[in-house]
């Protein structure tokens, strides 16, 4: 268990240390379904899901 | 040395046939004493098995997060050349890949791994998973070989879809039939946490690779290294999977001639069985979907996107709170052997329901103070022509919302601003009145496109200026934004995320007989997280939009939790002491 402990720690610290070098370059948002996965956004935002798309897609 | 091992049904780890006749002589007397296996430390072996499952599946993971956290990438690597029409078909598909072939592949893959056993299936789903990766590592794209290269890119997005929904099921289950009895919950739920270490894998090599190539040429080629890493990820899950034996429950039922030859018609086909299969679904995995989906992705999108924090800052804070959670699966995953799976699971779904609009709301205040004094002081009115307002849902992102109305309530949507609707005079545009200021909207429809990208321009700058004037802040300012605070409730959120998931394999395996046991827990299981829990951002923004409270989109996770929960107490037995070979 302990092993176990030490190995997430290390885990945990390494992909801390990833995602404050990452910052907003980092997307954490998860699977992308339908047209999130085909346009690329004009900026590569964090999180972004379907229903921010819907405001672009009348612009289109 | 067969004689101990018994004891927990391990019959595959010492001494192969001579334990397996001996087992299935005495397996009346094993099951009773794997009943009196109370606090034995984990053997070597299941030690083994745990890791060997939770690793393939966490690799598993981490193919299918790298899709989703290059998209921005890889859409212009392989859909940019593409026109609008076949974009539409593209995207229809890359619907498909998240949300159709998951549970198709639970059905195929949970047929096979109750025909031909548990671990060649989940051997087959990982090599597929890995190869569709490194393939799309190798794969040209649409500048080389036009046309083509999307095509194989979405067909080996659907294998991996394929993949991952006979993965899950297949894990879980050669997992609970390698447990001792009253530890199903606690080693089934190392599975549970490999989600989210499958998702910081992949930020971990992406980011790597960006560091060590530099962005510019991560852009142009370095984006192929983290799916080409994963062929050396496949070797390593598959060497260890391979050094397996199959799941000691199927292997004697394959020795008695027990299994099933028809898995799908047996699960679904029998009123018996498909009842449990649909309680499963609605009782269980639906609610559970939903708060995952609420407490790691919805808070995420909630605090970039509604509350305007920073993408880094929101990173940081969600990849803290999920660290610290992550335990959490293995804790409530034990605690569901002392004190059973369902009230758990069950007060997990229940919280949600009753926290979910005081939790968001502290969110906004800690988050951004400005934009909730903002919305307290400040009346905006959306006035339209109620026969010109859809409600936005739109799960492809293929449809175009186009009239005066919907254009409206998208900004408003998306600026977080809660507004009243009011009824226009039929065929009116609609108007924002915010504060003394009154905008008109329009419609977008037969505009060309320049024109309606200028339009929409204008448009929301002239919403932004006056939501300005009305104090509303356009981002959250970083001086305010108070990050333990977040922390805390971003934790409450992972909790119960693992109060509904660390317990669910155990569960699932639970509730059905071995012989059909991979196909009935994995369609449940994939159909709830994949079609309740993937639908729940369109969904949520959809809801807001309607009815212009930026906090209403709850009502779909706190609906779906309400429905489980309350199927779940009234219909869903408590498991935890179910004897899993009963009816072998």
């Amino acid at each position: 268990m302990l092993k176990i402990f030490v190995g997430f720690v290390i885990f945990a610290a390494l992909a801390m240390f990833v995602i404050f070098k990452g910052g907003n370059s980092l997307d954490m948002g998860g699977e992308k379904h339908g047209d999130e996965a085909i346009h690329a956004p004009a900026e590569a935002a964090s999180g972004a899901a379907s229903g921010a798309s819907a405001d672009a897609s009348a612009a289109k | 040395m067969c004689r101990q091992k018994t004891v927990s049904l391990h019959t595959d780890s010492c001494c192969h046939s001579r334990c397996l006749g001996a087992a299935i002589k005495k397996s009346k007397e094993t099951k009773n004493m794997a009943t009196l296996d109370v606090d034995r430390p984990m053997s070597a072996e299941e030690k083994k098995v745990i890791f060997a499952s939770s690793l393939g599946t966490v690799f598993e993971w981490y193919d299918f997060y790298l899709y989703g956290s290059l998209a921005a990438i890889i859409a212009k690597q392989f859909f940019s050349g593409l026109d609008e029409g076949s974009a539409f078909i593209f995207a229809l598909l890359a619907f498909a890949a998240g949300f159709i072939v998951r549970p198709f592949g639970a059905i195929f893959f949970g047929r096979l791994g109750d025909m031909i056993g548990r671990k060649y299936t989940f051997l087959v789903t990982i090599l597929i998973m890995g190869l569709s990766t490194f393939i799309v590592g190798i794969l040209p794209n649409y500048a080389s070989i036009g046309v083509a290269a999307p095509v194989i890119l979405i067909c080996l997005r659907l294998l991996q879809g394929l993949a991952l929904g006979g993965e899950y099921g297949g894990a879980a289950t050669y997992v609970a039939e390698h447990a001792p009895h009253d530890k199903r919950g606690a080693y089934t739920s190392w599975i549970q946490t490999t989600a989210t270490l499958g998702l910081f894998l992949s930020l971990m090599v992406i980011l790597g690779t960006r560091t060590a190539i530099g962005e510019a040429a991560f852009a142009e080629w370095g984006w192929r290294v983290p799916f080409i890493v994963s062929i050396a990820l496949l070797a390593v899950s598959v060497y260890i999977r391979l050094s397996m034996n199959e799941s000691p429950a199927f292997q004697k039922m394959k020795a008695e001639g027990k299994t099933s030859k028809a898995p799908l018609t047996e699960s679904f086909g029998q009123w018996k069985n498909l009842k449990v299969v649909i309680l499963a679904l609605i009782g269980l995995t639906a609610g559970q979907a939903v708060v995952w989906y609420s407490g790691q992705f919805y808070a995420l999108f909630f605090l970039t996107q509604a509350l305007k924090v920073d993408g880094a800052t929101a990173n940081i804070l969600v990849a803290v709170s999920l660290l610290i959670g992550t335990p959490f699966f293995i804790v409530f995953g034990s605690l569901s052997d002392k004190i059973g799976r369902k009230p758990i699971i069950m007060l997990g779904c229940l919280l949600a329901v009753l926290t979910y609009f005081p939790v968001f709301e502290a969110l906004t205040k800690a988050a951004n103070p400005d934009l909730y004094a903002a919305q307290q002081k400040n009346k905006v009115v959306v006035t339209a022509d109620a026969a010109e307002c859809s409600f936005q849902f739109n799960p492809t992102g293929t449809v175009k919302f186009t009239s005066s109305c919907d254009i409206a309530k998208q900004v408003l949507a998306s600026s977080s601003v809660s507004y009243e609707n009011a009824v226009g005079a039929a065929g009116t545009p609609a108007t924002i009145k915010i504060g003394e200021v009154e905008i008109a909207s329009y419609s977008s429809k037969g505009l060309p496109a320049d024109e309606a990208k200028a339009k929409a321009a204008e448009f929301r700058k002239s919403v932004a200026d006056a939501l300005k004037e009305a104090g509303y802040p356009a981002k959250a300012d970083p001086a305010k934004v108070d990050q333990v605070k977040i922390t805390i409730i971003l934790t409450y959120l992972v909790i119960l995320v693992t109060m509904v998931y660390g317990p669910i394999a155990a569960m699932l395996v639970e509730m059905f007989p071995t012989r059909i046991r991979y196909t009935s827990m994995s369609l449940p299981y994939h159909i709830g997280n994949g079609w309740f829990g993937g639908l729940l951002p369109t969904t949520a923004f959809a809801i807001v939009a309607q009815t212009g409270n930026m906090y209403n989109g709850l009502w779909y996770p706190i609906i779906i939790a309400g429905m489980t929960f309350v199927i779940g107490m009234i219909f869903v037995k408590e498991t935890k002491d179910v004897d899993i070979y009963a009816d072998d």
